[in-house]
């Protein structure tokens, strides 16, 4: 038996995605090529907020709010941009003007980093390393409330929720694998993994979202 | 001329109204019939290019009398200025006639797919997926 556990985590840990490219290739502009939803088991409580999600009250985008960085990423148009420096990875998304600073500092935990997006605490807090050429980047803290409406629509996560991101490079190609794991909401960790193209020339452009343009009645004004 | 193409749009959208799912998040592909499509000519009566979602309002004659409004909802401004839309050349009082994917549910609303303009222009923008594919294949866009 144990043998047979010991072979599956190996199988596991190998199967793991490794960067073909070089951590210097993840600097630039991205646009999403791509997102791929893994399995999801969501536990009696998510099943419940699922059911009851109303995109028309509860779509935290109607307020200019990012509701998670899952949902940020899972907008298809606004690029994102990463910029890594010595003692940080810079994250600049588009979508909501999010400005992301994830500190690399070895042994920190996300628990102790500061707010990942100062605009945004509810984001949560972020730290990041390398596993050789890749970013892993760990969040903890996100409030409790939406995190997903365009994916998985009315998917909620709890103050307990973790993720891992891992940015992974691959030229002028990157992929980021986001686990949540979540014990309130999710039975298994939920994987949602986002492929990008890099935007040659690209850069990153002012959102400027307007909560009086912004709201379901300017998206869909007939209902007025 | 464009009190027909508003007829035909609207019942086009009434007998979409009437078989219309039941939706549950706002993204495009969930609100507009994207396997169809439909002209529509009005007055232009606003044209908002903004983000997260552009919108431009006509003016378009009733079958039975007078005007309403019909709403064209359209892409965010990041995205039509970085696929070199053209937007400043639809102007408020021009009579353009708008080729849109309908609402499912909503009777007087639809998705841009191009205008033609009063000169014969047609401003026409190939969306966020063409966009993305052609940045793939190495093209500078669509």
């Amino acid at each position: 038996m144990k043998t047979a556990i010991v072979i599956t985590l190996l199988i596991a840990n190998s199967v793991q995605a490794h960067a073909a490219g070089k951590r210097a290739e993840l600097d630039g502009v991205w646009i999403l090529f791509r997102a791929e939803i893994g399995n999801l088991q969501l536990t009696p409580a998510a099943e419940k907020l699922r059911a009851a999600y109303d995109y028309h009250k509860d779509e935290p985008d109607f307020q200019c709010k990012p509701a998670s960085f899952t949902r940020i990423m899972h907008t298809p148009s606004p690029p994102i941009e990463l910029r890594q420096r010595q003692d940080r990875v810079e994250i600049n998304y588009e979508f909501m003007d999010v400005r992301r600073r994830v500190p690399l500092k070895k042994g920190l935990s996300s628990a102790n980093a500061p707010y990942a997006a100062t605009r945004y605490p509810h984001l949560g807090r972020s730290a990041g390393e390398y596993d050789e050429e890749t970013l892993v980047v760990e969040t903890t803290g996100q409030h409790p409330g939406v995190m997903d409406t365009l994916g998985v629509p009315g998917l909620y996560q709890s103050g307990q929720m973790r993720t891992v991101e891992r940015f992974i490079p691959d030229g002028n190609r990157m992929q980021v694998v986001v686990t949540h794991y979540d014990p309130v909401y999710f039975i298994q960790p939920f994987t949602v993994t986002f492929n990008y193209v890099r935007l040659p020339g690209g850069k990153i452009e002012k959102w400027d979202c307007k909560p009086e343009e912004a709201t379901f009645e300017q998206f869909i004004p007939a209902r007025k | 001329m464009y009190r027909k193409f508003a007829a035909i749009a609207m019942i086009l959208s009434w007998l979409l109204l009437t078989c219309a799912p039941v939706l549950a998040h706002h993204s495009v592909a969930a609100n507009f019939d994207q396997t169809r499509t439909v002209d529509v000519t009005g007055k232009v009566k606003g044209v908002a290019i903004r983000n997260p979602h552009s919108q431009i309002t006509l003016e378009v004659a009733r079958p039975e009398g007078g005007v309403t409004n019909f709403y064209v909802e359209w892409s965010d401004k990041n995205a039509l200025v970085r696929r070199s839309v053209p937007v400043a050349k639809i102007r408020v009082g021009d009579i353009v006639t708008v080729n849109v994917n309908p609402s499912h549910r909503i009777p007087d609303l639809g998705y841009f797919r191009t205008a033609t303009l009063p000169d014969g222009t047609v401003i026409s923008d190939c969306g966020f997926a063409a966009f993305r594919e052609g940045i793939a294949k190495g093209k500078t866009g669509c």
